[in-house]
This record gives C-alpha cells, sequence and structure tokens, in this order.
C-alpha cells in the first residue's frame, strides 16, 4: 500500500476514532476529500481488507431517509493504518511555516 | 426551498446513469449507497446558501461518476471477455428486441420530420432566432451522440468511428439510427456458458 496524501487523510479520519462508524459524506467532509478520490479509495481497502461496510438499519424517524453504508477499519485495518501513520512525515500543519511544503491538495 | 428536490432528481438521475458502467454485481448495492448520501449534503446547514448545497450535490455526483468509471474498468480487467464483444458477434442483439429498437427510432424520426414540416407551415420565413435554436439543437444532438459514443463501452454492429462519421453525416438521422440500434444496452448481455449465472430477470 502506496502512502497518499489523500489516503493518509483518510487514515487520520478512521483513526480519529477507530470505533466510529462513518458514512461516505460525512467521510468526504471530515477529510476534504471529493468523492470521485473517496470512493475508489474505499473500495480498494476494502478490497484488501482494511475497511468493513455495513448498511445501518431504516432508520424509524419517520423522515423518509433512505438507509446510509457505513464504513470503518478492521483490526487489520487499524494495524496497518497506525504503522503507515507512524512512518509517514509530519504533517504541514505541525511542521513550521515555511519549512515544509504542505502536502499537494492539503488544507493550511 | 423548493431547488432541493429537483437538485436531489437530477443527481439522483446521474448517479443511476454513472452506475451502469458499473459490474453487474456491485451495481445495485454501490447505486443506493450513493444516492443515499444526497440528502446528507442536500441538508447539510453548514453549507450555505442552498446554492451551494445543490452545487456541492452536482460536484458529488460527477465524483461518483468518475469512482463508477475506475471501478467499472477494474471490473472489466478482470473479465476481459467482455472487452471487444460486437466484433465476435455475442452482442447481437435478439431479433424481437432489434425490431422493437428500430420502430422506436423510425417513430421519433417521423415525427421529428412532421416537426419540421409543421414549423415550415407555421414560419414560412423563419425568423432569426429560430434558425440560431435550430442550429444550435442540432449541434447539441450531435455532441450528444458523439459523446455517447465515445463514452459507451462497446457498440453494435458497426466499429465505432463508423457510427461517429453516420451521426455527424446525417443530423438527427444518423445520431437517431444510432440511438435505437448501435447503442448498447444498459446491461451488455453475457455470452451464455461463458460467465456466472445470470440474476433472476424481471418476469
Amino acid at each position: 500500500m502506496k502512502l497518499t496524501g489523500p489516503l493518509e487523510r483518510v487514515l487520520r479520519v478512521f483513526l480519529a476514532d477507530a470505533s466510529a462508524r462513518r458514512y461516505g459524506y460525512d467521510l468526504m467532509k471530515a477529510a476534504r476529500l471529493p468523492s470521485g478520490t473517496l470512493y475508489p479509495m474505499l473500495a480498494r481497502l476494502e478490497d484488501e481488507g482494511l475497511v468493513t461496510s455495513q448498511w445501518e438499519p431504516p432508520p424509524g424517524d419517520g423522515s423518509g431517509r433512505p438507509p446510509r453504508k457505513y464504513y470503518q477499519l478492521t483490526a487489520e485495518g487499524v494495524r496497518v493504518a497506525r504503522l503507515e501513520l507512524a512512518q509517514a512525515p509530519v504533517p504541514a500543519r505541525h511542521a513550521p511555516r515555511g519549512t515544509a511544503q504542505p502536502a499537494p491538495g492539503s488544507t493550511q | 426551498m423548493s431547488r432541493a428536490p429537483r437538485v436531489q432528481r437530477i443527481s439522483e438521475r446521474f448517479i443511476l446513469s454513472a452506475c451502469r458502467r458499473l459490474p453487474e454485481d456491485m451495481r445495485a448495492e454501490r447505486c443506493r449507497e450513493w444516492a443515499a448520501e444526497l440528502p446528507a449534503i442536500l441538508d447539510d446547514q453548514s453549507i450555505r446558501p442552498a446554492l451551494r448545497r445543490a452545487g456541492r450535490a452536482l460536484a458529488y455526483s460527477a465524483g461518483i461518476a468518475r469512482t463508477a468509471r475506475q471501478l467499472g474498468r477494474a471490473g472489466r480487467g478482470a473479465r476481459p471477455e467482455r472487452t471487444s464483444q460486437w466484433r465476435t458477434g455475442a452482442m447481437q442483439v435478439r431479433p424481437a428486441n432489434l425490431a422493437v429498437r428500430a420502430a422506436a427510432g423510425l417513430v421519433t424520426w417521423l415525427l421529428l420530420v412532421f416537426l419540421l414540416i409543421a414549423l415550415t407551415r407555421a414560419f414560412p420565413r423563419p425568423p432569426g432566432w429560430l434558425l440560431i435554436l435550430g442550429v444550435a439543437l442540432a449541434a447539441g444532438f450531435d455532441a450528444l451522440c458523439l459523446a455517447h459514443i465515445a463514452r459507451a463501452g462497446q457498440v453494435r454492429y458497426l466499429p465505432k468511428w463508423a457510427w461517429a462519421l453516420i451521426c455527424l453525416a446525417q443530423t438527427p438521422g444518423g445520431g437517431i439510427i444510432y440511438l435505437s440500434i448501435g447503442r448498447p444496452g444498459r446491461a451488455p448481455p453475457i455470452p451464455p456458458g461463458s460467465g456466472p449465472p445470470e440474476p433472476a430477470r424481471r418476469p
């Protein structure tokens, strides 16, 4: 697995609370990624067994909202993500200003 | 906020058409998953005004189309027998299907001819805006057909360049012929015996 900038951001979001289940739009907002980047990545992570997905039960609040699919890291996913992030360079926002180039597409 | 339902409908249709590129085994589930995110975007009160939410929903749908293209390519890679079916004849339509498609194309074309005749009667000396509108419609239809050919994984009977030529040579007749006969079906039929058993069809 090659740790790209977007992948790193998704893994950080997942690891922020490894037990939380997150749906697609939630992840898009938290990781600041467009859907065209996020979903192929989720599909790959799921193929590799690092992420698992689950349909929520139909919401009973009468809003008629369709059920969503929720994603969560597997135990293996948590292990791999921690390992990869530990090897990753320090994210730009922790580095002093002007010393490091921000990762492409990252937020300041 | 009468805009939101319309944007949702447009986005849903967009996602639906994007999903057709997915391998059949994942199509329905992916489509439900992606469409279910739309209400979350359109009800996201942290994005204001509503127009920005609508833009966000459309951008989301465009990303879904990219995703579906990628996943579709990956799926096709695993099943190489699906790539060049028009050459092997495996993608021949059943005669009944072909007759229905051809009839639909003919009816569309006839309606168009009647419409043109009616228009020339109504405007014996057509005003400029009508001519411009006509040319724009014709160009738009050609562009639509060419985009469809370019996006289709494979087309029937003729190679893609031949269909493109036909569409351009005879506007709008060529495009109508392509859309009624040359256009691939929503789910390309898998030659019997070479793929997984087909899922149950609607009775």
